[in-house]
């Protein structure tokens, strides 16, 4: 980067005069995920982002580094880990003068980090940095009632024994039920899954089309395994060594004996299509990702895989159902792309977070329907279609399982380290998409790029 | 109109017990009362109406819920229909709609004056109908009115012989729109699980201990299988979910069909805000119902409008 004139604005954009410099994704480390309730029981999510950090820190000799920043999160986090990245950092061998930060968005906070983090290397602000990521629904926090919260804040802010009872005699046996986190939107009472199964109604998304999408993600994801294609991006933790919701013996008969979960409860709310098989399970994990700017890289003899070209984020109005909760992506992703110049036809790999498979699917039925081209995204007909040989080739969620803020960690290092090597192969420059939606009716996306140079 | 001035505003206990207490040789009387109640300089307590806020699911907002401004004048109302003269038992009484008007925002905090009347008495299939009418003034201008249409169950053929020609043609043509229409529910876009304690948890916020929303056991005492749901309490909750902008004028009005018992899950469908009727404002609409089940069909529990005007 060139900055001889003090930081005057820039106003032509030149390339050459450009503040902004490139981010690029060196590798990634992320443990084995697990099945709420299986290997990881009882460890902490600060364990288990512990174990991924300390996996990439090994990997990538990076004891003693000051690095520009550790940006992570978890979603279901307890009030005591408010520096949950912090603490995990400081586990490590990464040099305790490295500043980290935790960040929030739903099942977008991975990809948040990445973004967050990539952007300060962009604009000079920092040359490296980890993004990373944890959830551990095994050891999901569980709060007490809000009455009782406030009823025991009273009790403590009371003067006199006498004022401390009264307050406590509000107490009621009702308010002592722990409060485990909510499996629904708050603001509308739906579980995320009877939200998904209203749209998977609405783009007409059959059972067997979800049913045909999570087998190839079983099997994409074991032939990753198998080919070695994940043997430096997972490291093994706690006696698993590969993650325990894949299946990779699974047949179509077997998912097709399964009955529906969701829309079930309330036959009205729709036709239930969606099984355990095509949505992800509640899972525990964590992952990393390594970035830095080109000389970094290069002073440390590490390859540069991917450079995060750009992202956007979106969110929609699901709360009136005026759109779909897991929808935003399908608005988000157009935007991305339009400013790049770029259409779906472009892009070498596509990854969709498969929250659900109707998800993915719904999502890809919107992007090729004339109608929400022209009347939702303002376009003159449809968005495009995805080439299906070009969507989450080394599996996804529905196989790995996906335990939120670790899942963009995952996505991004599988998908630089994809594009890397189709790039060397076939020494044309390789584009990948990673989409991912969120609780909220938010969604966030991200486009790599890699031109294979070393 | 004559108004009365009470020091303060009346204690629903109060009311309920007076309401309760036989008055052996008092007549109710065949038409309302032509006095208005009035109360003024009554306080929007803050910490009310952030618990209002917070059991609506919205956040505590220092202008308050048109919902606050309803359970305000309300005992003044039913203290009005709690008279033992009054045309009709106050247990008893069904609330069909409400219409409230707000012509500017209201603080927390704000002083404002009561007046309660009741016009209107009308025959209707079931019965007869009146309406309930406050407003909520500031400095003599009023802020905000509110009608609540009540249904008074029985009497209502012998009451229509009575009245004029008109009024029972009104009646008969009443009477043959009857058959219900079958209620299709729209897409829903969300689920209210509505437990066991939701009417003693709007009683604690609104102060409205009607014994029929608190219990299965009180409400079984004045005829209802089960308890069910305050209707204001789903209309406000509504009105929370419409996330409606508080500094503009405003009107929401609601319909009450089918009662919701509790505990229950109601089904909620929102429509995205749209240009109202008139073209004037911008109105959000929500319907509520309960899921059918068997050979039961779904029922419509409430609509709700709110239009923001100007």
């Amino acid at each position: 980067m060139t900055d001889t004139a003090p930081a005057a604005p820039h106003r032509d954009g030149a390339a050459s005069d450009s503040p902004v410099r490139d981010a690029f994704v060196l590798g990634g480390n992320r443990i084995p995920f697990a099945r709420s309730g299986g290997a990881y029981a009882g460890v902490s999510a600060q364990d288990l982002l512990t174990a991924a950090l300390d996996g990439l820190v090994a990997r990538f000799g990076l004891q003693d580094e000051r690095l520009g920043v550790v940006a992570g999160g978890a979603v279901l986090k307890r009030a005591a880990d408010l520096n949950l990245t912090r603490e995990s950092a400081l586990g490590t061998p990464l040099s305790p003068r490295t500043p980290a930060i935790d960040l929030s968005k739903a099942c977008a906070t991975g990809l948040e980090t990445v973004v967050h983090a990539s952007n300060a290397i962009r604009l000079g602000q920092i040359d490296s940095a980890i993004a990373c990521g944890v959830d551990s629904a095994s050891d999901a926090p569980i709060e007490v009632s809000d009455r009782l919260r406030r009823i025991l804040h009273r009790v403590s802010a009371a003067k006199t024994p006498a004022q401390r009872l009264r307050a406590l005699a509000a107490i009621r046996p009702a308010d002592l039920a722990p409060q485990p986190p909510r499996n629904a939107e708050a603001r509308t009472g739906l579980s995320m899954g009877e939200h998904q199964a209203l749209t998977a109604a609405r783009w007409g998304i059959t059972r067997q089309a979800q049913e045909e999408l999570a087998l190839a993600s079983h099997r994409s994801l074991a032939a990753a395994y198998d080919s070695g294609l994940l043997d430096d991006l997972v490291s093994g933790y706690r006696g698993l060594a590969r993650d325990e919701n894949l299946r990779p013996d699974s047949t179509p008969e077997k998912l097709a004996s399964l009955k529906p979960v969701f829309g079930v409860r309330s036959p009205e709310v729709a036709e239930p299509t969606m099984t355990a098989a095509t949505s992800t399970p509640l899972s525990d994990g964590a992952s990393a990702v390594l970035l830095g700017s080109r000389e970094w890289a290069q002073e440390r003899g590490l390859a540069p895989l991917a450079r995060l070209v750009d992202a956007r984020s979106a969110a929609v109005d699901f709360v009136h159902g005026e759109e779909g909760l897991l929808m935003a992506p399908a608005y988000a992703v157009p935007e991305l792309l339009d400013a790049n110049g770029l259409t779906l036809a472009d892009l070498d790999l596509v990854e969709i977070h498969e929250a659900f498979a109707a998800t993915v699917l719904a999502t890809l039925a919107a992007w090729e329907s004339e109608e929400f081209g022209r009347e939702r995204l303002g376009r003159d007909g449809a968005f495009g279609t995805v080439d299906r040989s070009r969507l989450n080739i080394a599996g996804s969620s529905l196989a790995a399982g996906h335990p939120f803020a670790a899942t963009g960690g995952r996505i991004v290092a599988t998908l630089a380290k994809l594009l890397h090597a189709r790039a060397v192969e076939t020494g044309r420059t390789q584009r990948g998409l990673v989409s991912i939606c969120a609780a909220g009716g938010q969604g966030t996306v991200a486009l790599l790029e890699s031109d294979g140079k070393a | 109109m004559s108004v009365r001035e009470l020091s303060d505003v009346p204690s629903f206990p109060a009311i309920y017990a007076a309401a309760l207490t036989p008055r052996p040789g008092v007549r109710r009387s065949a038409t309302l009362p032509s006095e208005a109640y009035r109360v003024r300089r009554v306080r929007i307590d803050p910490e009310r109406a952030a618990a209002f806020d917070h059991l609506m699911g919205g956040p505590a907002t220092d202008l308050v819920h048109p919902g606050v401004l309803h359970v305000l004048a309300f005992p003044v109302t039913l203290a009005l229909m709690a008279r033992p003269t009054f045309p009709a038992p106050l247990l008893g009484l069904v609330h069909l709609r409400n219409s409230l008007l707000q012509h500017r925002p209201v603080r927390v905090g704000e002083l404002v004056d009561v007046e309660a009347s009741v016009r209107n008495l009308r025959p209707h299939r079931k019965g007869r109908t009146f309406e309930a009418v406050t407003t909520i003034r500031v400095d003599g201008e009023i802020i905000a009115t509110d009608v609540s249409t009540y249904l008074a169950r029985g009497g209502g053929a012998a009451e229509a012989e009575r009245a004029g020609a008109e009024s029972a043609a009104a009646g008969a043509s009443r009477t043959a729109e009857a058959p219900r229409r079958e209620f299709v529910p729209p897409v829903p876009t969300g689920r209210w699980t509505l437990g066991a304690d939701t009417g003693r948890r709007y009683a604690e916020v609104s102060g409205d201990a009607n014994p029929i929303h608190l219990s299965a056991l009180s409400a079984r005492a004045f005829g209802f299988p089960r308890a069910i749901a305050h209707g204001m309490h789903t209309a406000s909750r509504a009105f929370t979910e419409a996330r409606v902008d508080l500094r503009r004028p405003l009107r929401w009005d609601v319909e009450f069909d089918a009662p919701v018992t509790l505990p229950g899950t109601v089904l909620v469908g929102f429509e995205p805000e749209g240009a109202s009727d008139g073209g004037a404002g911008a109105v959000t609409r929500c319907v509520g119902w309960r899921p059918g089940r068997d050979q039961k069909g779904p029922r419509r529990c409430f609509a709700v409008s709110v239009t923001t005007l100007g």
